[in-house]
C-alpha cells in the first residue's frame, strides 16, 4: 500500500454539492460568532450602543436647517480626506477615529456654539453617532446627530466648500 | 492535474490560509474594535454593523481553518473568493473618496501602525484574490483532507 501516496494524495474528490456546502459555512460562521458574543466577557451586542442608547438627539432636515440658521456650529465626523474634499461651509472637523487627538484643539470652539450638529456621509450614521455620543460625554447638552448626510443636505440648500484645484481648500 | 498544478494549488491553499486565519484571530478577539472598523466605512446602516462585522469575523477563521485542513477547498476558496471581491471593492472606494484611515483589515503590531485603506490595499487583496480564484477552479488533491 502506497500510504505517503494516499496522504499526499488526499481523498480522491468527489462531487459534493457545493451550495449546501457554502451555505452550511454561513450558518457555521454565525453560529460561531453570535455563540461567542454570546457566552465571553469581550462579546457586543446586536445593535451598538449608540443605536441601544443614544444621548444625542436626532435631527431631520428641516430641524438641520433651522439649526443653521439659528447659528449652530456643524460638525463633520467624516474622515480627514473627505473633509478635505468637501464639507459644508463653517463645518470643523472631528473625525470619529481621531477624537482624542482632535477634540482638546476644538474644545473652546465647540464651546461657544449654542449648538453643534454632527453629520456623517451616507446610510451607517456610524461616524456621526460615534462624535455625537462622545461630545455628550464631554457635557454639550445641544447635540444633534444629522439624519441626513452631507449630499442630501447640499441639495436642501445649506452650502459646501470644495477643495480647490491644485489641492487648497 | 499535473504535479505542478498541484504544488501551485497547495502553495496557494497555504498562503490563503495563512492570510485569512492571521486576518481573523484579531477580529474574532475583540469583536468591538472590528465592528468599529467595519462601521468606518459607513457603507452598511449602523443597526447592521454588529451582526455583520461577528459574522465576516467567523467567516474568515473558519475559511482559513479549512483552507489550511484542505477540507472542501472548493467551497471554502469560492467564499474567500467571495470576500476579497467584496475587500478589493472597499479599498477601490477608499481610494476614490481618499479615506486614509486603518482599513481594519490586519492586527497593527506597533502602536500607531496601520493598514491604511486605498489602492495599496486593493492591490494587496488583488494579490490574495488571485491566490483563491486559482483554488476556487484548481483546488487540489495535496496534503487535503476533502478538496
Amino acid at each position: 500500500m502506497n500510504v505517503i501516496g494516499e496522504i499526499i494524495g488526499g481523498e480522491r474528490r468527489r462531487p459534493y454539492p457545493l451550495f449546501k456546502v457554502c451555505l452550511a459555512i454561513l450558518v457555521l460562521a454565525m453560529a460561531g460568532g453570535f455563540s461567542f458574543n454570546l457566552l465571553m466577557p469581550q462579546g457586543i451586542g446586536w445593535l451598538p450602543p449608540e443605536i441601544m442608547s443614544p444621548r444625542y438627539a436626532l435631527a431631520g432636515l428641516e430641524q438641520v436647517k433651522a439649526l443653521h440658521d439659528q447659528g449652530a456650529l456643524f460638525v463633520d465626523a467624516r474622515d480627514a480626506g473627505s473633509y478635505a474634499q468637501v464639507r459644508l461651509r463653517g463645518a470643523v472637523k472631528l473625525p470619529a477615529d481621531e477624537l482624542d487627538q482632535v477634540y482638546p484643539l476644538l474644545k473652546s470652539t465647540l464651546e461657544a456654539a449654542p449648538a453643534l450638529v454632527v453629520y456623517g456621509r451616507s446610510l451607517s450614521r456610524f461616524p456621526a453617532a460615534k462624535v455625537g455620543q462622545f461630545l455628550r460625554d464631554q457635557g454639550f447638552k445641544a447635540v444633534y446627530v444629522s439624519e441626513y448626510c452631507l449630499d442630501s443636505l447640499q441639495e436642501a440648500g445649506l452650502s459646501v466648500q470644495r477643495r480647490r484645484r491644485g489641492g487648497q481648500s | 492535474m499535473s504535479p505542478w498544478q498541484e504544488a501551485l494549488s497547495l502553495l496557494a491553499r497555504l498562503f490563503v490560509a495563512g492570510v485569512f486565519l492571521y486576518a481573523s484571530y484579531d477580529k474574532v478577539w475583540e469583536p468591538a474594535k472590528f465592528a468599529a472598523s467595519v462601521a468606518q466605512y459607513d457603507l452598511i446602516p449602523l443597526w447592521s454593523v454588529n451582526a455583520v462585522s461577528v459574522v465576516m469575523a467567523w467567516l474568515e477563521i473558519i475559511l482559513g481553518a479549512m483552507l489550511l485542513l484542505g477540507l472542501y477547498t472548493k467551497a471554502a476558496a469560492a467564499w474567500a473568493s467571495a470576500l476579497l471581491i467584496f475587500f478589493t471593492g472597499l479599498m477601490i472606494y477608499a481610494g476614490i473618496t481618499g479615506a486614509g484611515f486603518d482599513c481594519g483589515c490586519f492586527p497593527g503590531g506597533v502602536p500607531g501602525e496601520a493598514h491604511a485603506a486605498g489602492w495599496l490595499g486593493a492591490a494587496r487583496d488583488l494579490g490574495f484574490l488571485a491566490a483563491a480564484l486559482w483554488l476556487a477552479w484548481r483546488p487540489g488533491r495535496w496534503a487535503s483532507l476533502k478538496a
